[in-house]
């Protein structure tokens, strides 16, 4: 099964179950606080995982190792090319 | 760009989304147990916009998502179209 088949398979069992719990389908009295936390529950899960996308961006933006040395060392190599090409004749 | 401009945005949006993490939770998750008498309701706006408000974002998110696809799209064939 393909990883499309997978989270697809997954999602409708979690969205089956979710509805069948809201909706009361399957007879259970439960108590008005639980049903309050269910219904919202599908939002509350895409917003959580947004806010993790977002702060795992946020903690790699700020613990880049960036390497200074070698960027400035790529860019004078990035010239002399430059240099060598246009004086063999290529146009940029 | 310097690295500190890169740190500061970066711990920014890790603060923003822990903020965000912890309101939410605290309105869908930790509310419905708490006495609705508790003076804590004041600083939660209706459950009803505990839904909302996150659909309204993810709509406008696609809809600027859109409108850049658009954009970018038409000055591709602008660009294509000047060339011939």
């Amino acid at each position: 099964m393909t990883k499309l088949a997978q989270w697809l398979w997954g999602l409708a069992l979690l969205g089956s179950a979710w509805a069948a719990l809201t909706l009361g389908a399957l007879g259970l009295e439960l108590p008005l606080s639980c049903r309050e936390v269910l219904w919202p529950l599908p939002a509350y899960l895409l917003v959580s995982a947004g806010c993790y996308a977002l702060g795992t961006v946020g903690y790699r933006v700020a613990t880049f190792h960036d390497c200074e040395d070698a960027a400035r060392e790529l860019q004078s190599q990035i010239q002399e090319a430059r240099a060598d090409l246009t004086r063999r004749g290529l146009r940029f | 760009m310097a690295k500190g401009t890169d740190q500061v945005v970066g711990l920014g949006l890790v603060a923003l989304s822990l903020i965000i993490f912890t309101y939410y939770t605290a309105w869908v998750i930790l509310l419905p147990f708490i006495d609705s008498q508790h003076v804590i309701h004041k600083y939660f706006l209706p459950r009803a916009y505990a839904i909302a408000i996150p659909l309204a974002a993810g709509l406008l998110l696609l809809l600027f998502v859109g409108i850049f696809i658009t954009y970018v799209m038409l000055r591709n064939q602008k660009d294509t179209k000047k060339a011939q």
